[in-house]
């Protein structure tokens, strides 16, 4: 087995570049591992000898989105997404806003994905109203759509993306926004139309958890690159060697087109 | 009624018979034979039987078996739930078993361990004399969807459970609550202040109060969300403990020393078993105890000399290697058991089996959320990690990701093959199974090392 390089601490600052992510309520959407993604992208900047530092703001915290390259938002429970929503109105939309139009890199999972849209209708019609930063909207149903789950990559040429889904919500795509593929296995965006997550600008978003970066360490450095880009100009990204990755990514691959 | 009760329990007794013969567990299937013939088979079973439940997300089978030592101490004739079939099935095999094939108990106590969301029927059929609630963390969120889901099922127990005394642990949010939605006698117990030095970097399930969703504030935190906590909106607060931990002397890598207070009588107790959360379990068993009115002075000689339930951290050798198993489920389990292994003194080698089978939770996802980079600290006393079972791939990366040296990380996904590579070692063996590898690990040690089954 072939051994992952080990970066010294003289390395981490090596190339000069650095990223700041942001780490949008990670005391409140902090659910189902979705921390993962920050472990992620954060080793594999190190690992080339990018430096990397995150922040976390959560509840009465303003945000200055200037200040960040990457922003996150995790998956939660239902029970603490009202806390956050009227944080979210008053003191993170119109950064966020911003900083999408300034094509900064998003990653939101789940809770995340939905909140980033215009609304949540539960089944018995009752409707909350959400950040409206993308041009999506969710409906809630009574069944959840739980599972392993498997989608393209459009962006990737048709790469898979394996993950968890765990959502009673069926998000559906306004005009402007793509999905970031097409369901292999699964359920996806709703269940019906085929899609799966949303990408609109630099914005991606997804119903992924499993965490969605670690193995798919493809999709990892296209969000990385894209935010290199956007702050140095072109990069290339230096290779890793993603045996475990690969392992791993290929293994779920396997069983989900077995079936 | 009645022939419809013995012909189930008849069905049940055979199944388990004939399934045992083939070699194999048999805690579950003759259970869901009998329900077919009597579905509310449990009902008929438990009528004439004093039951004591014990329910919660984590510390369920280690003090249920402080319990069973603390019950045969003092004489008590009773039965109870071995080898962690706590759903349904298991539960009404468990009572056909010990019951004449009239259906009559052979022993008039019963002590059951139930699983949280199984717990709405089980306390409903058993209508126990006391029930224990160690803690809710989130756990197969697959299953549960949330927290508060958790939360619900055991309320809705306790709600069919009209005449138990309820025992709560305080320095859980989650849990103290139950309080406010029940009439029972309720009988609090908790910990008086921090235990570890050091904790690992872990997230809170309960960051918001339950009632008025403000973040609370907290004197002290155990681990995870556990401690004094205060919500400065509303004023919901930890509860004053009836039978609270007054001091923590020692906890190690290999058990504690604490000192209990019992409404107001300080007591000395060794905890055969390391970890903050063994502290928790032995304080709730010893609050059981009293409840029931046995003495507290047998139910602390217990926690000397209980023994532990397979996989909860239970030390045997295989040949020349001393090995522990550890069962790990979630987040919290996991963070605690990493809690005492960060803190090694000796050279030990680690196996983590990850299986995502439905008793183990499907999404692995949970794996993200326990603080492993501890490990990368342990630094060249960790002599290696080997990792197997079905998500072994996933594993061996969260590793990588922590920052062990991807040359310490092996994956075999044989077990026969695994246990040679680690019996053919020196350095003491540490296994982290999640439930169905345990399962399966225990029968292939039994088989090559000719140890008790796991249902004796």
């Amino acid at each position: 087995m072939q051994s992952g390089r080990q970066m010294s601490t003289a390395d981490t600052a090596r190339t000069g570049m650095s990223l700041n992510i942001c780490h949008l309520y990670p005391d409140i959407l902090n659910l189902y591992g979705d921390n993962g993604n920050i472990i992620c992208m954060k080793q594999r900047l190190q690992w080339r000898g990018i430096d990397c530092s995150v922040s976390g703001l959560s509840v009465g915290d303003r945000l200055n989105a200037a200040d960040y390259d990457i922003f996150f938002i995790g998956g939660g429970q239902d029970f603490e997404q009202d806390v956050l929503l009227d944080d979210a109105e008053k003191n993170k939309k119109a950064d966020i806003l911003s900083a999408i139009d300034d094509e900064k890199v998003f990653l939101a999972i789940c809770g995340g994905y939905q909140i980033l849209g215009n609304y949540y209708r539960t089944w018995d019609g009752q409707q909350m109203d959400f950040m409206g930063c993308i041009d999506i909207s969710t409906e809630g149903v009574k069944e959840r759509m739980i599972g392993n789950y498997m989608f393209t990559c459009d962006d990737l040429g048709g790469e898979t993306i394996v993950g968890f889904e765990n959502h009673s919500g069926k998000t559906y795509l306004g005009s402007g926004v793509k999905p970031i593929g097409r369901v292999l296995a699964g359920y996806g965006n709703n269940g019906e139309d085929g899609t799966e997550g949303a990408h609109y600008k630099n914005v991606y978003a997804s119903y992924s958890h499993g965490s969605m970066l670690p193995k798919n360490p493809k999709f990892c450095d296209l969000l990385l690159s894209r935010a290199l880009e956007k702050k140095y100009g072109r990069v290339v990204l230096e290779e890793l060697d993603d045996v475990f990755e690969n392992n791993a990514h290929d293994y779920m691959q396997k069983r989900l087109s077995s079936r | 009624m009645k022939l419809k009760v013995m012909m189930a329990v008849c069905v049940c007794k055979m199944t388990r018979t004939l399934i045992r013969l083939l070699g194999r567990g048999a805690t579950n299937m003759p259970g869901r034979a009998a329900q077919k013939i009597c579905p509310d088979l449990l009902k008929y079973l438990a009528a004439d039987v004093t039951t004591i439940i014990v329910t919660g997300t984590n510390g369920k089978t280690t003090t249920s078996r402080m319990l069973e030592q603390t019950l045969k101490d003092s004489g008590v004739d009773f039965f109870c739930n071995k080898s962690g079939a706590n759903l349904l099935n298991g539960v009404t095999t468990e009572f056909a078993v010990n019951a004449s094939l009239t259906g009559k108990p052979k022993h008039p106590y019963a002590l059951i361990e139930s699983d949280e969301a199984a717990f709405k029927l089980i306390g409903k059929y058993t209508d126990p004399k006391c029930v224990l609630v160690t803690n809710v963390f989130r756990d197969q969120l697959d299953r549960y969807g949330e927290i508060t889901h958790t939360l619900n099922n055991i309320k809705i127990g306790l709600e069919n459970s009209p005449h138990a005394a309820v025992c709560l642990n305080a320095d859980c949010s989650l849990t103290a609550s139950l309080k406010e939605s029940i009439p029972n006698e309720i009988i609090f117990y908790g910990v008086n202040g921090p235990i570890y030095k050091e904790r690992v970097r872990e997230a809170s399930d309960a960051p918001y109060c339950i009632h008025c969703k403000h973040e609370y504030t907290y004197e002290y935190i155990t681990f995870g969300h556990l401690g004094k906590y205060h919500c400065d909106n509303c004023g919901y607060s930890r509860p004053e403990p009836d039978i609270a931990v007054s001091r923590t002397i020692v906890s190690d890598a290999t058990h504690s020393e604490i000192e209990i207070d019992v409404r107001g009588t300080k007591y000395q107790a060794t905890i055969d078993l390391p970890g903050g959360y063994n502290i928790y379990n032995g304080v709730a068993a010893v609050t059981v105890a009293d409840t029931l009115g046995l003495s507290v002075d047998t139910a602390i000689g217990a926690l000397r000399t209980f023994e532990c339930g397979f996989g909860r951290m239970e030390k045997f050798m295989l040949g020349d290697t001393q090995t522990r198993m550890i069962l790990i489920k979630n987040p919290a389990g996991c963070n605690q058991v990493l809690n005492f292994l960060g803190n090694i003194s000796e050279d030990s080698l680690f196996v983590v089996c990850l299986n995502d089978n439905y008793a183990d939770g499907t999404d692995i996802s949970w794996i993200w959320d326990v603080d492993f980079e501890v490990l990368s600290k342990v630094g060249d006393r960790l002599t290696g990690i080997l990792v197997s079972g079905i998500r072994a791939d996933d594993m061996a990366m969260r590793f990588k990701y922590a920052g062990i040296p991807a040359e310490k990380i092996k994956v075999i996904k044989d077990y026969e093959k695994l246990i040679d590579e680690f019996t053919s070692q020196e350095a003491p063996v540490y296994i982290m199974p999640t439930y169905t590898a345990m399962m399966d690990l225990r029968a292939i040690v039994s088989k090559k090392y000719g140890y008790k089954n796991f249902w004796e």
